[in-house]
Parts: structure tokens; sequence; C-alpha cells
């Protein structure tokens, strides 16, 4: 068990609670949509973005300029965005399947990733790197902080403002398209703050991990319920409720943060498929089809 | 009053997002205001790209469309906020999340617009819409436990609560029994009477609604995304297009 100043752990515990909102209600829109493998890439541009930023941000040490911006988060995002906004006009111009798209997106992404990291001298990649890639306890900044606490504020907001626009094209989009709704800016409205919870996240639980706290507990909550309003308020309770026994988990066994967070959330999931009544009751109804084709 | 009609296509053409080749062809239709039209013909003939030309979700490369005397191309949201339109049934996931009283009431998240909430007399015409098609007390259900015409009649009443001047409904009746196709005709009667709305039905065939044909102010017959035949009742039946696609079917 490590002890820390209660500060250091309030800052932590509320990042965690912060991180925790942000993503699992964002996971509800990317599991429902299906834009899973459009968020996998976001999180591993945010990874290349962030390793480019701090390997620009070392060399602007060197040159001793100090533009006292955070390069890292900046690159990070500037990624992310782009690669959500690219990638529909990409898939259509060169005629490939987006899945095809992402699949060579995820692997350039991590490819460029780790070769920017490689031309940062050494002492730079164990601290600063470190916590980008898997998330760190003392990577935490208040600017995270802050900037996480906006976001869960917007998100809120949007959710109250736009939530029949939203749920409209959750069910079917054809259908929200053809009662007015403009489906492409909210669809764009959806990418812009997946790529903010990812990029002010990666610093707690790093780019390689921070996916898995947008999806877990989203998941976890369609397993429960049968209303949108509810699988939302169950996601997010779920997602704080993750992070914070993972940071716990992982300030008592001493484990990454990141990982620890992410653990929790792969065994609160994992329990819940094993009890969810929609999925027994989907089991049940194969088991039905089943016997029935048998019998005849 | 106007005598411009409520829809209008003139030489259209319209082709699918990655097709080389445009589904329909050369379309001219004029529809006037209060019109009820019945569209048939066999599958893959273009009846359900034709409904998605008019309210502008598949793409015309030709011609012209206007949509309540406005340029379908700069006014479609505009446009799509006043035309209902129901999808041919797709299949729904036993496990859907969603409630039947909010499908309902995505039929006016367009129209009430930005901002704006759904506000209680807005849950109350919900109500009204799902009693006329007999599925109140499927209120507050998860759309997947219900039966296929029970979702189509919940479909129904979510193209009802846009209170749009035109109804396009796609197959509206392929999973229900003949009291409630003529339920639905009755629903879509009164409808039409009350608003002076247009409706446009498409369906494979017209045995759907034979019993109650004179309700049914026109018919048009499409075939390999042409519109073969434009007629009343009376003369369409007696063309020679329907009979011979009537010979096909048995
Ligand atoms: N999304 C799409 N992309 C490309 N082609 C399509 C698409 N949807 C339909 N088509 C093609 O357009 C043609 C007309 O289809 P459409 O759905 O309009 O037929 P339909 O008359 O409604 O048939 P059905 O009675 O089976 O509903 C078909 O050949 C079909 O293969
Ligand atoms: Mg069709």
């Amino acid at each position: 068990m490590i002890f820390f100043s209660l500060d250091l752990m309030l800052k932590l515990i509320f990042a965690g609670i912060l991180a925790g909102f942000a993503s699992s209600t964002m996971g509800v829109f990317v599991v429902r949509l299906k834009m899973t493998s459009i968020g996998y890439c976001m999180a591993h541009a945010a990874f290349a973005g962030a390793a480019l930023g701090m390997l620009i941000d070392n060399y602007l040490i060197l040159a001793s300029i100090n533009l006292n911006i955070n390069l890292p988060l900046i690159m990070a995002f500037l990624f992310t965005f782009l690669t959500s906004i690219l990638l529909g006009p990409l898939s259509e111009k060169t005629k490939l399947d987006v899945n095809v798209i992402l699949g060579f997106l995820f692997a350039l992404m991590l490819a460029l990733g780790f070769i920017f990291l490689s031309f940062l001298p050494s002492g730079v990649i164990s601290s600063q790197a470190v916590s980008v890639l898997w998330g760190s306890i003392f990577g935490v900044m208040i600017e995270d902080l802050i900037a996480l606490a906006v976001i869960s504020a917007l998100i809120i907001v949007f959710l109250i403002f736009f939530y029949k626009e939203f749920l409209s094209i959750m069910f079917n989009k054809k259908m929200a398209l053809a009662s007015g709704i403009n489906v492409s800016l909210f669809t764009f409205i959806i990418l812009l703050f997946n790529g903010l919870v990812i990029t002010f996240s990666i610093n707690i639980i790093g780019a390689l991990l921070v996916y898995a706290l947008i999806v877990n507990p989203a998941s976890t909550s369609f397993q429960f319920f049968y209303d949108m309003k509810k699988i939302f308020i169950f996601a997010a309770i779920i997602g704080i409720a993750d992070s914070v026994a993972g940071i716990f988990m992982s300030l008592f066994f001493d484990l990454p943060v990141g990982s620890s967070i992410i653990i929790v959330s792969c065994i609160v999931f994992i329990s819940a498929v094993i009890i969810s009544p929609k999925r027994r009751w989907k089991m049940k109804k194969q088991k039905g089809i089943d016997e029935w084709n048998n019998t005849n | 009053m106007s005598i411009s009609p409520i829809i209008f296509l003139k030489n259209v053409d319209s082709i699918y997002e990655g097709e080389s080749r445009p589904t329909i062809k050369d379309i001219n239709l004029k529809i006037r205001r209060g019109e009820f039209v019945y569209i048939i013909g066999p599958n893959a003939s273009g009846k359900t790209t034709l409904l998605e030309t008019i309210n502008g979700l598949v793409r015309a490369i030709r011609g012209q469309i206007r949509v309540f005397g406005l340029d379908l191309k700069k006014n479609s949201q505009k446009i799509r906020k006043n035309i209902a339109y129901m999808l041919q049934t797709w299949d729904i996931e036993p496990d859907e999340p969603f409630l039947v009283k909010d499908i309902v009431m995505m039929g006016r998240s367009g129209k009430l617009g930005t901002f704006i909430n759904p506000r209680k007399q807005d849950w109350e015409l919900v109500k009204d819409c799902l009693e006329i098609v007999g599925m109140l007390r499927h209120y507050k259900k998860p759309i997947g436990k219900l039966s296929g015409g029970e979702q189509q009649k919940v479909f129904l009443a979510r193209a009802l609560a846009q209170d749009a001047d035109i109804l396009m409904l796609d197959e509206p009746f392929s999973n229900l029994d003949t009291d409630s196709r003529s339920m639905v005709l009755d629903i879509l009667r009164n409808y039409k009477q009350r608003k002076n709305a247009t409706i446009l039905v498409v369906s494979h065939f017209l045995s759907d609604v034979s019993f109650q044909i004179d309700f049914i102010d026109r018919i048009v017959i499409m075939q390999e995304g042409r519109i073969i035949m434009d007629g009343s009742p009376d003369e369409v039946l007696q063309s020679e297009e329907y009979i011979c696609l009537k010979t096909n079917r048995s």
C-alpha cells in the first residue's frame, strides 16, 4: 500500500470520477451506434499525437523555447479528432470499407506513436511516455481535472438539450434523418466529445486502455435495461464505480492505475454478462428454437 | 387555394451511394394535396427508392423535385419535418433498448425542433396515437417484446404522431391480419379527412386493400425502376400492365 498526501489522493479520485463518468456516458453512444472500432482507432491516434507532442516539446526545451502550452494534449486531441472526421470521407473516396481503413489507421497510429517515442531521450521516456501509454497516478494534472469537469458538464448539458435527437439517432439513423434531424451534425458532436474524453483521460488511464473505460461500463449497462435513460444513468454509475475501485486497487496493491481500473471494469462486465436477465432470456429463446429444430 | 402539386417530380433519376447506375429512371409524378396514392410493383421495382427520393434520402442525379412547392435540394430538412415516413419493417432485436412510448415520440423529434424537449401535450398526442392503433396498453413496453404486427402498429402511431401533411407508408400491411388491415385503412381515411393530408402507400399487390378500393384515388405501377402505369383505380385495374402484373404473380 502506498501513501500519498491527501491532496494527491483527492485529485486522483476526482479525476477518476470525472473520467469514469465522461467515458462511460460516451460509451453508451459508441456501443449503441457500433462505433467501437472508430473509438479504438481514436484512442490510438491520441497515443500517436501525444507522443509527437512530447517529441516536439522536447526539441523546444532543447532550443530553450517555452510556449507554455500542453503540447502532448493538444496533439493528442488533433490526432483523434482528425482521425474521426477524416474517416468517413476517406472510406468514401477510396471505396474501401470503413473497417479496413480503421484496421490500417490503428496499426499506423500505433507504429507512429512508438517511432515518436523512440526519438525521445531515454530519461523522458520513463516518466512522461509511460504515463501517456499506461496512465499514472502522478500523470494527472490540474488541467486534466478542469478539462474533464468542463467536458462532463458539457455532456450533461448536451444530453439534456438534445436527448430527443440523440435517442432518435441511436434507435435508427435512417428514421432520424427522415424525420428531419441533422444526423451528421449530431454524429459529429458525438465524435468530438469522444475525442475530448479520450484526450483528457489518457494521463490517468493511458492511451492504450482508455478505450476499455468507454466501452465496458456501457456494455455492462446494456445487459440490464430496455430503456435508454436507465442505460445512460447506470453506465455512468458503473463507470464511476469502476474507476474509483480501480484507483483504490492500484493504491492498495501498488499496481498501475490504468490497468487496475480496466481490470475492475472487465470483471464487472463479465459478471454482468453472467447474471444478465436479457442474455438469459435470449439463450432460453435460442434453446427453444434449437429444440424445435431438433424435433422437426 | 393553390393548384400546384404538393409532390412534383420531373424526369428524375436517382441513385444509391456507391452505385454506378440509377435505380429509378425517368420518373414523372405529380401528386395533389389530399390524394391517396397506392404504389404497387414487384420486388426490387423501385417502390421504396421512389419514396426515399421524395424525401431526399436517396439522391436524385437528374431532373427536378419539388415538395410543398419547395426545391428538395435546398430545403430537405424542412420538407422532411412535414413528411412522416414509415419504413418497410426490419428485424428488431428482442433486446432492443427502446420503449414503445419513446419510439412514438421520435415521430415528433424532428418537428419539435432543436432545443425544444417534448412537452405535456406531446406526450398526450403520443398516447392518443397509440390509442388509435390499439397499442396503448404497450405504452411502457420495450419494442422488441412486441409481435411483428404490433411493432408495425407502433410505427404507424409514430408516423401519425409526426402530424405531417404527407404520410408515406412502406408496406404498412405486411404483418397485419385482415381486421388490422381494415383498421389501418380506417385510420388513414380519418387522418386524410381531418388534415386534408396526402397519403402514399407502397405495397406489392392490391389485394391488401381490394376490399376497400373505392378509398384509393390513384394507383401507380412500378417495374424495373420505372413508372409503367399511373391512373385512377378504374383505369389501372383494366390496364394491360395491371393484368400482366397479376398474372405474373399467380
Ligand atoms: N442501399 C442500396 N444500395 C444499392 N442498391 C439498393 C439499395 N437499396 C435498394 N437497392 C436496389 O434498388 C433496387 C430497388 O429497390 P427498392 O428497395 O426500391 O425495391 P422495392 O420495390 O421497394 O422492393 P420490395 O418490394 O422488395 O421492397 C433493387 O434492385 C435493390 O437491389
Ligand atoms: Mg421496398
